[in-house]
């Protein structure tokens, strides 16, 4: 009898040691976010647009995996139309297995639904990605989309030349869609202590934004989330962990941020209705780390 | 009376915002322009360069005919045949390919110029920086061989972007720490290569 009390204690034991182990905590979270409804702050408004954002994926590690796995659980409940990639979309070789392991696979679930990827070049990504069937860059290295009333701008920050800038300016110009966004790689504005805000590209960048009435600037590179304090009216995001993480990485007294978070891989949501422009940033195990409203500005 | 300074203040906070924006636009074509004087020695090196660069891609479009088609939808065999067709098709062409072939001593000589005035200065550093984190370590400087595609590839700054000899659409410079690259953007081929351009 005694022999089967220090049995029953001795297991009881090492299963609430099991359980306090961070490590076996983190895949019950992981568990319990993937059982669990996903937990929307988007409006779902009739007729809204909706997309999703995620930056330096292409890693191919399990943890880019589960991110491409909450995306799928948040679709059910908030079906985006397309995902816009802020680049580094592979890492380390661009051989037809490296897109299978570091793109194809982790999304396919999305891809199978039909679900449209833009991509736009990070400092990892070879030229000829743009010919790839997935990444719908229709051979460009920067490029124009629209989608409702919202105009996407794609464009290539590692080789900013005269002819990209002198694109920009002359599509922008003539643009009378009612949102601009645009999307690349390098942050013009960033409290990442690794790479930062890159102020000579946003030397060249930025009067042209302001100019034309861009109102939403998506980038990635460093690899946390955060959202910027608007600047001169447009608001910055990076959204660089969809498939990396530098943890501790966001300078916490950076005057530039209004939200910050890099302890965790994330993505985003977007929903435009109307004025308004909503989002979401949510993590790998699907806890909000951030969420809001735009206002479209007059223009 | 106070209808005037109303106005008068407006028109004041309506020219500072004018003037403002005006100041932000010319700071950016200020930042794209290139370089203010540029001697006739230099023009000529300029010239003989692009004229180098021309040829390089004149040879190259026509071996191009030799790699498969690639169509803007393609897989990711479709690229990897395309690329390794093109690089093998320049690599053959070009067999006595060697440094120095397009940075020619009078170009490289422009070139470095350039550089050492787009990067000196304490408010450059960070310039210097952005083309000097790239972790490029592993990637070997050889003439009519590909630059690694496990590599990163450096930011080019667009400012100095605008002050450099103007390249086609097939060719783009590139940074290796201080070395400056000439590569076909399509396979990723260096054409050629000066060590040390940065200072």
């Amino acid at each position: 009898m005694r022999r089967l009390y220090i049995h029953k204690f001795l297991i009881a034991l090492l299963i609430s040691s099991a359980l306090s182990c961070p490590a076996f905590a983190q895949q019950r979270a992981t568990n319990n976010a993937h059982g669990a409804a996903p937990k929307l702050t988007l409006p779902l408004k009739d007729g809204s647009l909706r997309f999703a954002v995620m930056g330096d994926t292409g890693s191919g590690s399990a943890k880019q995996r589960e991110v491409g796995d909450m995306m799928v659980q948040y679709h059910q409940a908030f079906p985006f139309e397309f995902v816009l990639m802020m680049g580094d979309n592979l890492y380390g070789g661009e051989a037809p297995q490296d897109f299978e392991k570091k793109f194809a696979e982790p999304y396919k679930a999305l891809l199978d639904q039909k679900i449209k990827f833009y991509a736009t070049l990070g400092n990892h990504d070879l030229a000829l990605q743009t010919h790839y069937e997935n990444f719908n860059m229709n051979g460009k290295e920067y490029y124009r989309f629209k989608k409702g009333n919202v105009a996407f701008y794609s464009l290539n920050s590692n080789y900013m030349d005269k002819k990209q800038v002198q694109w920009l300016e002359d599509e922008l110009s003539r643009d009378t869609s009612e949102w601009k966004v645009c999307f690349f790689h390098h942050p013009p504005y960033s409290s990442a202590k690794k790479h930062g805000s890159d102020s000579q590209l946003r030397d060249v960048v930025e009067p042209i934004f302001v100019k034309y009435g861009v109102d939403v600037v998506l980038t990635g590179h460093d690899h946390v989330y955060e959202r910027i304090k608007p600047q001169k009216g447009i608001y910055y995001f990076v959204s660089g962990a969809g498939g990396q993480l530098r943890t501790g990485d966001v300078k916490e007294t950076s005057p530039l941020i209004e939200k910050s978070y890099d302890r965790d891989m994330h993505f985003m949501l977007f929903e435009v209705a109307g004025d308004q422009m909503y989002f979401q940033a949510i993590s790998r195990t699907g806890e909000t780390i951030d969420s809001g409203v735009i206002a479209r500005r007059k223009k | 009376m106070r209808q005037k300074r109303l106005l008068v203040a407006w028109c004041a906070i309506l020219s500072v915002g004018t003037i403002s924006a005006a100041t932000a636009q010319d700071t950016a074509k200020a930042a794209l322009a290139p370089p203010a004087v540029v001697s006739p020695a230099d023009k000529t090196a300029i010239q003989v360069f692009e004229k180098q660069v021309k040829d390089y891609v004149a040879l190259r479009n026509k071996v191009r005919e030799n790699a498969p088609k690639l169509s803007k939808d393609s897989t990711p065999e479709q690229i990897q045949a395309y690329r390794t067709a093109l690089e093998l098709s320049v690599r053959n062409a070009r067999p006595n390919a060697k440094r120095g072939d397009v940075f020619r001593p009078e170009a490289a000589d422009y070139i470095r110029r350039t550089l050492k005035n787009e990067f000196q200065g304490q408010d450059r550093k960070e310039l210097r920086e952005t083309v000097l984190e790239t972790e490029t370590q592993g990637v070997v400087l050889r003439v009519n061989y590909p630059y690694a595609q496990s590599a990163e590839l450096s930011e080019m700054p667009a400012t100095l972007l605008a002050k450099l000899p103007q390249l086609p659409k097939e060719v783009r410079y590139r940074f290796v720490g201080r070395n400056m690259l000439l590569v076909d953007r399509e396979s990723n081929v260096i054409i050629d290569f000066m060590p040390d351009a940065l200072p």
